[in-house]
């Protein structure tokens, strides 16, 4: 089939589709696509993470709704659109829900008189919930597959860096690890068996009883079911570029870097001309050394590094440490932002297409949470991530930490990789879990940036979460109401409950929280971690092998 | 100082629904001071982990007139306590596989019908129209009352949380009850972790952990704690009204008022508080492949995320409700098997009048904590323990 065969439709219209590119990719050619509107306010929204967690490019293909549009392989024939809007996601006229209720609508108190009229409500509202039409038979049909079996000795999970150095570790000492990476098509990786486009939804605490004691559920896209024991199980996921609170933080245009750079797989340009990136860190680099002559100037939170302040004035680029990025402008795509020095409150306006997120990386420390593990607050990064101990041991006996996940640096990666594979053949170690560290009382950066934001005027209106369309006038509202903690605060706005499961905005509105409750992030919660760590569809959880009799479930 | 006050007419051991709503009464009728503690915060039990089903469809005549005055009291909830539950009587669908199982059902829908509620036999096209895209031939016929129905939980328990504590309830979140204080034979306080509290009466109201208290109050109880699973889906446009739950397997799923399908499945779980309120691949895969057998069409929906709560089971499948005769002044207002919140607004009300010492309406052959303690089994049980 030649190359201007390959087509899929969108909204009815034919696309052209290159071998080896995601949907979002094919529909992004000259610009970011508008795909999806917000859940209740019908905000526009635009492709932010680039790796299936957020609602930004949720489309409808063949049927089946909610399908993320950065995480689907496009085949010939396909039939696209987009769901949630009306008429369209450029002109919806549901928008007005947002226009009339600036403030948001108050669904917790609200809609309950007169009583006779309360079914009437219950109806309306319903009409307007949900995202996509429920799917069709036929799309669920195309899902069911078998499930995948596999018993190894050692698994890992992550093709990354660290993955790839623990894994070459592991085959010059003998072992052949099975290897699961979320990308389709990472590099060839010699002494391994990789499954590729899969990610690990589910490792549940070990059981002591059997040979291998851990289970692990991964979800393979588009549809299959994994189901693999292990021995040992070394988790090298790494982070993701996190959000940031500020006004129109949702607004299509902003994006993390992650996503620029998924959108540039196979090599493009990014989907910017302009872009203000935010952050001052080696992330900021990274965005520089690609597509310097694409940004427009670079805002820092805190204090730029060095190298950074190099590159960007010998390119001539504008810096802005020390900011508050107050607001991001324009109706269907970013257009300018407001800026705030934090040192004498100078205002900048800035033109620009795009705002990209740089400014930190979180752990993806979902399964460990999971399996167990004992956890512990990272100021500098402000986020959990798993203890671990010497030869990336965690307390959890045959589950081993490398790489980002881990806190290892990059330079660090070969060597520490060799040292894990070391504990996991049992040549050295694995040296006894250590006791508790003393308490990393560093302060947490981010959280003198957010004391300013909460004073800037309409912070209320900033939105705290993007998939379930929360205001952060709500965090305060159940703050004041004497609710207190994240869990609770979850349960009472509903903040996090969306298609990212609080991956995105439960960080930040972790430090928020901790500024309405004076007290350390770490006393304001945990932030519960629930499987599956990506949405699985049923087809592939049902295709899974059950246990002869239900009456051994431990 | 932990609590405001030194002593208590009536300490409540857990901030659940149940606790909450027995502190309410107690304070409305007079009955306070009145102090609620739960090791956990606010939400962290069943309450905050259950379906959010409501029904009258039992096996009893005791059930059954519980449920009813608990469905009229959720339907006055929004007025009365000022916080939107979205209560939606869509109904509550029972499933037969079998004509044993819709002959079972049969004899719930006569007594349910006896009772005046408008309770419906299906043929399986009548079962077809309530749930779009029933996998055909999966059942023989079903049972529906329409003003069965589901409700958003949270919202229920800030409610009454705020109500309580508006009456003067005091609220202690992150305290655990240790044990009581006994003095001449009777109840003289709570021990807790932050200390101890005196008080007339403890009402144990602790749901998964009733029976863990109970002991540590040296009462020997039946209760056992086990463990179910539930998970929700990403939410698509509505297109199920009723709570649907088959009888062979207590398979239960409804679609809540955003969107996503919430739902679980009976099967033996071992027993015990100790593993903690988390999933298992077992209960995914179960789960999974049972709700894409009966309806197709969800093979193409996404999990978004899954969970597990505490049933509180006794082996009669009736709550427990009254003060226990081997200790005057400890009160259970527990067992309710996992449907201790649709059940909540009726039996809170007579847990608050056991211990104002009042008459209440409940068969104690039934309810009282005494059933237990003869020599046989107690006579008749509720074995609908499903959704």
């Amino acid at each position: 089939m030649g190359e201007e065969d390959r087509h899929f439709s969108f909204r009815g219209r034919p696309v052209a589709t290159r071998d080896g590119e995601t949907l979002l990719s094919a529909l992004s050619r000259d610009r970011l696509p508008l795909l999806h509107r917000s859940i209740q306010y019908h905000r526009p929204q635009g492709p932010f993470c680039g790796i299936g967690h957020c609602t930004g490019c949720l489309v409808r293909v063949n049927g089946r709704p909610n399908v993320r549009a950065c995480r689907y392989q496009p085949v010939p024939g396909d039939a696209v659109t987009t769901e949630n809007a009306w008429p369209s996601t450029d002109w919806d006229l549901l928008a007005t829900i947002g226009f009339l209720t600036p403030r948001g609508v108050d669904s917790l108190h609200g809609l309950r008189r007169p009583a006779f009229a309360t079914p009437l409500f219950q109806r309306m509202v319903r009409r307007l919930a949900g995202t996509g039409k429920p799917p069709t038979d036929d799309a669920a049909r195309a899902l069911a597959a078998p499930a995948l079996e596999r018993s190894v000795d050692v698994m890992v999970i992550g093709a990354g860096d660290a993955g790839r150095a623990v894994t070459a570790a592991l085959a010059r000492r003998g072992v052949r690890p099975l290897v699961l990476e979320r990308r389709w098509r990472p590099s060839p990786l010699d002494g391994a068996e990789l499954l590729a486009g899969t990610t690990g939804v589910f490792l549940p605490p070990p059981t002591d009883a059997t040979d291998r004691p851990f289970t692990l559920l991964a979800y393979r896209e588009p549809a299959q079911g994994v189901r693999v024991e292990a021995r040992s199980v070394v988790v090298a996921t790494g982070s993701y570029d996190a959000s940031l609170l500020f006004g129109g933080n949702d607004r299509p245009g902003v994006l993390t870097a992650e996503a620029a750079l998924e959108l540039t797989v196979p090599p493009r340009p990014p989907p910017f001309r302009r872009a203000v990136v935010v952050g001052g860190g080696p992330r900021v680099a990274e965005v520089l050394g690609r597509w310097a002559h694409s940004v427009e100037a670079v805002v820092a939170p805190g204090e730029i590094r060095p190298d950074v302040v190099r590159e960007a004035s010998d390119r001539g680029i504008p810096l802005y440490p020390r900011s508050l990025l107050v607001r991001a402008r324009g109706r269907r795509r970013v257009r300018s932002v407001d800026l705030r020095s934090r040192g004498d409150g100078a205002r900048t306006h800035l033109a620009c297409d795009a705002v990209v997120l740089a400014h930190r990386r979180t752990p993806h420390a979902q399964l460990f949470f999971q399996a167990g593990a004992v956890m512990e607050w990272r100021p500098a990064i402000a986020a959990y991530g798993p203890r671990v101990g010497d030869q990336g041991t965690t307390s959890v006996r045959g589950l081993f930490a490398v790489g980002s996940v881990a806190g290892v640096g990059p330079e660090e990666v070969a060597a520490h990789g060799a040292s894990v594979a070391d504990a996991i053949v049992g040549r050295a170690g694995p040296a006894a879990f250590p006791p508790a560290p003393p308490v990393d009382r560093t302060p947490t950066e981010l959280l003198g940036y957010y004391r300013e934001l909460l004073r800037v005027r309409g912070h209320g209106q900033f939105v705290a979460c993007a998939c379930v369309d929360v205001l952060l006038s709500e965090v305060e509202k159940a703050n004041r109401a004497g609710y207190r903690g994240i869990e609770v605060i979850k349960r009472y706005t509903s903040l996090g409950t969306g298609i990212c499961q609080g991956r995105y905005c439960l960080p930040d509105a972790l430090l928020v929280l901790s500024l309405l409750e004076d007290r350390p992030p770490q006393e304001v919660g945990y932030i519960t971690q629930r499987p599956p760590v990506v949405p699985t569809p049923l087809a592939a959880l049902a295709a899974l092998p059950l246990p002869p009799t239900l009456e051994a479930i431990p | 100082m932990t609590f405001a006050r030194e002593s208590y007419r009536t300490v409540v051991v857990g901030a659940g629904i149940v606790g909450l709503f027995t502190a309410y009464h107690l304070a409305r009728m007079g009955g306070g001071p009145v102090l609620v503690v739960d090791r956990g915060f606010l939400s962290s039990g069943s309450s905050g982990r259950n379906g959010g089903g409501v029904r009258q469809q039992w096996e009893t005549r005791g059930t059954v007139r519980l449920a009813r005055e608990a469905v009229h009291a959720y339907r006055r909830f929004g007025r009365e306590f000022g916080f939107n539950i979205w209560f939606r009587q869509t109904g509550y669908l029972f499933l037969a596989e079998n004509e044993a199982e819709l002959a079972r059902l049969q004899r719930v829908h006569s007594l349910v019908a006896s009772e005046g509620l408008p309770s419906k036999v299906l043929d399986p096209e009548g079962v077809a129209r309530l749930v779009e895209g029933i996998a055909p031939g999966a059942v023989v016929g079903g049972t529906y009352l329409r003003s069965d129905g589901t409700l958003y939980p949270f919202p229920a328990i800030w409610g009454v949380y705020e109500a309580a504590r508006s009456l003067g309830v005091e609220v202690a979140l992150g305290v655990e009850g240790l044990g009581v204080e006994v003095r001449q034979g009777r109840v003289a306080g709570l021990l807790t972790s932050k200390g101890p509290v005196a008080a007339g009466t403890v009402v144990n109201a602790a749901g998964g952990w009733s029976g863990d208290f109970s002991r540590r109050a040296g009462l020997d109880v039946p209760n056992v704690a086990t463990r179910h699973e539930i998970l929700a889906t990403e939410a698509t446009k509505p297109f199920l009204d009723p709570m649907v739950v088959r009888a062979s397997d207590g398979l239960y799923f409804s679609q809540s008022m955003r969107g996503e399908i919430i739902g679980g499945i009976s099967f033996p779980h071992r027993p015990g508080t100790a593993r903690g309120q988390g999933s298992s691949p077992t209960f995914l895969a179960a789960m999974a492949r049972a709700l894409v057998g009966l309806l197709p069409r969800l093979g193409a929906v996404d999990v978004l995320r899954a969970w597990s709560g505490f049933y509180d089971d006794t082996p009669d499948g009736f709550p427990v409700i009254g003060e226990d005769p081997r200790l005057p002044g400890f009160v259970h207002g527990n067992g309710f098997g996992g449907h201790g919140f649709m059940l909540a607004p009726a039996t809170s009300r007579r847990i608050a009048l056991t211990v104002l010492g009042q008459p209440t309406d409940l068969d104690p052959s039934q309810f009282s904590p005494a059933r237990f303690l003869g020599p046989s089994a107690p006579a008749t049980a509720e074995r609908l323990q499903l959704g």
